[in-house]
C-alpha cells in the first residue's frame, strides 16, 4: 500500500534529518515549549506571546470566516452540541515533522491561538490525540503519537492552560487522515488532534 | 479451534522393538544451523486393514504428506524415484535397502485399522542408515480427528528431528480489519480456520500467546485509552492487566508464563514494565527518557530485547530482566524495531530500514552478524515458527498488509488475503 519514501535522495535527506532530530530528542529541553518569545520570533505571523489578556490575531479571523462568532465568544455561545462544537473548528491541530516529536514553528503557533481560546473558554475540557505516519512500526508508532499528544500538552500548560483541563491519548497511525501514497498526505498524519470533550 | 485429541499412544511396541528411550529423543538435525540439508523419508503409504474407514485414512495419509512437505526439517522421497523402488513383500529389508538406493535415509512404514468410527495408524521410523527402529507409535482416534492424527505424527517426526515442535497444530493469532475494525483473529498456521477473537469495535493491536498457548496478551482502545488486556481464547474470558497511563501496549511472555513485559509510561514517555500474568501491580524496568518499548523475553528468560530511542533513531537493545545491564544490540541500521527472538535464544529477527523500506533482519548473537531478507514492498513484524525454521511476517507487496509465511524453500508465502492482517504472533498449539 504505502511506499515509504520513493524517492532515493529524499529518503536520504529524510533520513539524515530523521538522525539529527533523534540525536537531541531524549533531551528534555527539546520537547519542553520553548519561551513564546522564540516562538514568534520564528515565525512572524505567529501571535503575539498569548499572556492573559492579551487579544491574539491568528486563529480567531479564521473562525470567523468560517461562519462562527466572533472572538470573545463566552462559552454560553457555543454550540450546545459537543460534535456540532467538535466541527466547528475552533482548536487548530499542530503538524509535526517525520519521527518527530518536537513542536515546529506553525505547531506553536497554531496550539498558542489553542492556549488562548482554551483560557477565553475556561470550562472547555480537550482531548489531545497523538497520530502519526506510518514510517514507523505500529506499535513505535503508538509512543511517537503519546509523545506528541504530551508534548502538545506540556506547550498549552506553560501558557497558563490548567493541566487538568486536558487529557492525552495516542493513536499512532490507527485513525489516519487520509490513506497515504506521499508525502503531501503523510504530512497530514503527523499531528496532535483536538477533541472538546466538555463545554 | 479447540482440538481435544483422545489419542492413545501405545509404546509397548517401542520398547519391544526399538532402541532403548534416549536414543528416540535423539536429535538427528540442527535445522537452525546454516547449510542445511532436510532430511529424506520414505512414505509408500499405510495398508487399510479390512474396517478401516476409507475416506478417513486416505484423508490421514495426504494430510501427512502435505505436512511432511511443508517443513524445512524433512522431505519426501520425490515421487520418480519412489516409483523406482520396487516393494517385495517377503523381504522387508531388502525393500528397504531399496529404499536407501534412491535416497531415503528413514522409512516411515506401518498400517492403519479400524472398527465403528474409530481408526488407528501404528508406524515404525526406520533408520536406514543403521537398519534400526527410530521411533514406532499408535494413534487412535475419532475417524474425524484422521487430519489431528497425521498433524500429531508430523509434529512428532518434526520433534524427532529437530528438537523442537511442528508446526502442524501451531496457530496464529492477529490483527485483522476485515470485519470494519481493527480485532484479534486466530487461524491455523498455513491461514485456515480463521476465527475472530474479540468484537470490541475499537482498536485492538498487539497479540502475544502465553508460551502454552493457554493465554493471549494484547492492547485494546476498548474503554478509551489503550489498555493491555489478557484472554483465554477458548473460553472468551477477557481481563484487564494494565491501565497505567500511556500506551499499554506490545506485551511479552516470559518462557515461565509467569510474567508480561509491556511498554506504557506517563508524560509522553514510554517505558518497558513487567506485570504478572495472573494480575498485579506493574513494575518498572526501564528509565529513559523517551521512547522505550517493544519488549521480547529471551527464551532462556535471562533478557528483554527491547526498543529504545535514546541514542537517537530506534535500535535494539538488550538488558536483563531486572532491568539492568542494557546494551545496544543494532548499531549498522538506520531503524531497528520488532525484535523478535528465535526459540534457538541466539538469533533475533527484526525490522529494519534499506532504502526507505522495512525489511526483515536477522541478528545473530554469536557472531554479532546481521543479515537483511530483502522482498518487494514493506516487509516487517516478523515472528518465528514454534520450530525455529521458518519466519512469518507483514508484507504490502500484494497491495494491502498481508501475513506472510516464508516456505521450506525460503521462498514467501502468502496466507491471509481479505483485509489488512497485521502482528501476527505464532504458538505451537492452543490448548
Amino acid at each position: 500500500m504505502s511506499r515509504l519514501w520513493t524517492n532515493k535522495p529524499l529518503a536520504l535527506a529524510l533520513c539524515a534529518c530523521v538522525a539529527f532530530t533523534f540525536s537531541c530528542a531524549h533531551r528534555k529541553a527539546v520537547v519542553a515549549p520553548e519561551p513564546p518569545s522564540e516562538a514568534s520570533a520564528e515565525a512572524k505571523t505567529a501571535p503575539q506571546p498569548p499572556g492573559e489578556g492579551t487579544t491574539v490575531v491568528g486563529p480567531e479571523p479564521r473562525v470567523a470566516a468560517a461562519g462562527h462568532p466572533e472572538s470573545g465568544v463566552t462559552t454560553s455561545e457555543l454550540p450546545a452540541d459537543l460534535e456540532e462544537l467538535n466541527k466547528a473548528g475552533y482548536l487548530k491541530d499542530a503538524f509535526f515533522d517525520t519521527n518527530k516529536s518536537e513542536l515546529r514553528p506553525d505547531a506553536r503557533e497554531a496550539l498558542a491561538a489553542d492556549a488562548t481560546w482554551l483560557k477565553e473558554h475556561p470550562t472547555v475540557k480537550i482531548l489531545i490525540e497523538g497520530h502519526c505516519d506510518e514510517h514507523n512500526t505500529a506499535e513505535y508508532n503508538l509512543a511517537l503519537g503519546w509523545r506528541r499528544a504530551n508534548a502538545a500538552k506540556d506547550y498549552l500548560v506553560s501558557l497558563a492552560v490548567a493541566a487538568d483541563r486536558i487529557a492525552t491519548i495516542s493513536y499512532g497511525e490507527e485513525r489516519p487522515f487520509g490513506t497515504c501514497h506521499d508525502e503531501s498526505c503523510w504530512s497530514q498524519n503527523r499531528r496532535v488532534h483536538f477533541v472538546i470533550t466538555a463545554r | 479451534m479447540k482440538q481435544r485429541i483422545p489419542l492413545v499412544c501405545t509404546l509397548a511396541l517401542a520398547t519391544a522393538l526399538a532402541p532403548p528411550a534416549a536414543a528416540q529423543e535423539e536429535v538427528y538435525l540442527r535445522v537452525t544451523s546454516p547449510g542445511l540439508t532436510r532430511v529424506m523419508i520414505a512414505l509408500p503409504g499405510f495398508p487399510a486393514r479390512p474396517g478401516t474407514d476409507q475416506a478417513a485414512a486416505a484423508s490421514l495419509v495426504a494430510t501427512l504428506r502435505k505436512d511432511l512437505d511443508e517443513t524445512a526439517a524433512v522431505q519426501l522421497v520425490p515421487e520418480e524415484n519412489a516409483r523406482l523402488v520396487v516393494v517385495d513383500p517377503g523381504n522387508p529389508t531388502l525393500t528397504r535397502q531399496r529404499w536407501r538406493a534412491v535416497g531415503a535415509q528413514f522409512l516411515l512404514d506401518g498400517s492403519l485399522a479400524g472398527a465403528g468410527n474409530q481408526i488407528v495408524l501404528e508406524v515404525r521410523l526406520w533408520d536406514l542408515t543403521s537398519g534400526e527402529i527410530a521411533y514406532s507409535r499408535r494413534l487412535q482416534g475419532s475417524v474425524g480427528l484422521a487430519p489431528t492424527i497425521a498433524h500429531t505424527l508430523a509434529n512428532e517426526l518434526v520433534h524427532l528431528f529437530t528438537g523442537r515442535p511442528g508446526p502442524f497444530l501451531s496457530r496464529f493469532a492477529f490483527v485483522s480489519d476485515r470485519s470494519g475494525s481493527k480485532e484479534i483473529w486466530v487461524m491455523r498456521w498455513d491461514g485456515t480456520e480463521a476465527q475472530q477473537l474479540t468484537s470490541h469495535r475499537s482498536i485492538a493491536l498487539s497479540p502475544a500467546w502465553s508460551p502454552d498457548g493457554d493465554w493471549l496478551a494484547f492492547t485494546s482502545f476498548l474503554r478509551g485509552n489503550p489498555q493491555l488486556f489478557i484472554l483465554r481464547p477458548t473460553q472468551g474470558y477477557l481481563k484487564p492487566l494494565s491501565s497505567l497511563p500511556g500506551v499499554n501496549s506490545s506485551p511479552s511472555f516470559s518462557p515461565d508464563g509467569k510474567l508480561i513485559a509491556f511498554a506504557a509510561g506517563d508524560d509522553g514517555n514510554t517505558d518497558v514494565w513487567v506485570v504478572p500474568a495472573e494480575g498485579g501491580t506493574p513494575e518498572r524496568l526501564t528509565h529513559t527518557i523517551g521512547i522505550s518499548t517493544q519488549p521480547a523475553w529471551s527464551p532462556s528468560g535471562r533478557q528483554i530485547a527491547f526498543t529504545s530511542a535514546v541514542g537517537g533513531t530506534p535500535q535494539l537493545y538488550v538488558m536483563d530482566t531486572e532491568g539492568t545491564n542494557i546494551r545496544r544490540l543494532t548499531f549498522e541500521d538506520k531503524f531497528a524495531d520488532e525484535a523478535a527472538w528465535a526459540p534457538d535464544g541466539v538469533r533475533i529477527a527484526y525490522t529494519t530500514l534499506v532504502e526507505g523500506f522495512f525489511q526483515i533482519a536477522i541478528l545473530d548473537l554469536r557472531t554479532n552478524t546481521r543479515s537483511v531478507v530483502a522482498g518487494p514492498g514493506n516487509n516487517e513484524s516478523p515472528c518465528w515458527s514454534p520450530d525455529g525454521t521458518v519466519l512469518a511476517f507483514v508484507s504490502n507487496r500484494t497491495g494491502a498488509k498481508q501475513i506472510f509465511m516464508t516456505d521450506p524453500a525460503g521462498r514467501p508465502r502468502q496466507i491471509t488475503t481479505e483485509g489488512n492482517n497485521v502482528q501476527p504472533a505464532w504458538v505451537a498449539q492452543v490448548q
